[in-house]
């Protein structure tokens, strides 16, 4: 719709009346401005096409968080929905609540993380619960943890960490990791026979 | 912009319809935005990926245990990697160097390489075990673990030396 001037103006059947329209114009140039959208269209059009290349269906699994700087990696895979335990250089979370403390774990002999344990167990529970009505509920268990933890963080917390999840049934392992641009993504790993 | 233009020859007098066509981009701009709005809410800016490996001593992995022709395991600690194989090799691939803080700067391109190489030799190889000490960073394990996947070792297991 074209913008125009407020003010008197003739009816629209007499717009083009060189006697009434004249009168009212006053010899004043038309006010009408018609604005080229095509560009803002192309425009548009482009920002979409971007933001649908950059579209992910899984959604946002893990979070970046300020206090967790993860590696570099290539050959790493998309990411998939399950528990994610957290390791920076304080705490170990469990799916948003902190089960453990790093300065705590070092002092500590046992191998297994008792909080982590009993919160993974919990997961796992809920699994059941909601694949109760499945036949093939074992068969379909695939025990994925998600570890996210800060570059720094030593393999003495991991491995404790991970025997952990292991004890609560979690034995398959993602680490998360940044993917770097221009990597060739893994091939898909042999599935294994239980 | 799109007009059709009009037919040269046979002026008459007789007044005829313009061809131009206006066409009212009016929806198509608010389906744009509203698209636009929605991708941008659901976009996911960063790409995190994951690096899949099982842990040692595990049931799936004792399975997987059972296919593997060869059985390679990749120590990774203070002496840089040592490589291993069931059929008696065995390959050290030293530190570059230490970083300020203590750690070992890993020669990560001399495994890739050996990795080739060994798997040049045993071609349905895809097991390997990543045996790290207790002072190895997520970052140096992340290393491996990728360069070992980078290699076509895809079935990765992890546990702990010694």
């Amino acid at each position: 719709m074209p913008i125009v001037q407020p003010g008197k103006r003739p009816a629209r059947r007499f717009q083009k009346s060189r006697v009434f329209g004249g009168k009212l114009s006053h010899g004043r140039r038309a006010v009408n401005a018609e604005l080229n959208v095509v560009p803002m269209v192309d425009m548009m059009t482009m920002l979409v096409i971007f933001l649908l290349q950059q579209f992910s269906a899984t959604g946002e699994v893990l979070y970046m968080q300020k206090d967790i700087k993860l590696p570099d990696a290539q050959h790493g895979q998309a990411i998939e929905v399950a528990p994610v335990i957290a390791v920076n250089g304080d705490s170990v979370v469990v799916t948003g609540h902190k089960v453990a403390d790093v300065r705590e774990l070092e002092a500590d002999q046992f191998l297994s993380i008792q909080p982590l344990e009993e919160r993974l167990r919990d997961e796992k529970k809920r699994w059941d619960f909601i694949h109760q009505n499945d036949p093939d509920r074992e068969k379909n268990w695939k025990g994925d943890v998600n570890i996210q933890a800060d570059i720094k963080v030593p393999f003495r917390i991991l491995k404790r960490v991970m025997f952990s999840a292991a004890q609560a049934g979690y034995y398959n392992v993602n680490f998360a990791t940044l993917e770097t641009s221009g990597s060739a993504p893994a091939p898909a790993r042999a599935p294994v026979p239980k | 912009m799109g007009g059709g233009a009009m037919p040269e020859g046979g002026g008459g007098r007789r007044k005829r319809k313009a061809l131009d066509a206006v066409i009212n981009v009016v929806p198509a701009i608010d389906l744009l935005s509203c698209c636009i709005a929605f991708l941008l809410f659901t976009a996911v800016w960063t790409q995190i990926s994951r690096l899949q490996a099982q842990q040692f001593g595990t049931a799936a992995e004792q399975a997987a245990e059972q296919q593997k022709s060869l059985t390679v395991t990749l120590v990774v600690g203070a002496r840089g990697f040592v490589l291993q194989t069931s059929a008696g090799g065995a390959w050290e691939i030293p530190p570059l160097g230490r970083s300020g803080d203590g750690q070992a700067t890993y020669d990560v391109k001399g495994l890739a390489e050996r990795l080739k190489a060994l798997r040049a030799d045993y071609p349905d190889q895809a097991a390997v075990t990543v045996a790290a000490e207790d002072q190895v960073l997520y970052q140096d394990l992340v290393k491996t673990i990728d360069t070992c996947v980078g290699a076509g070792l895809t079935a990765v297991s992890v546990t702990a030396a010694g």
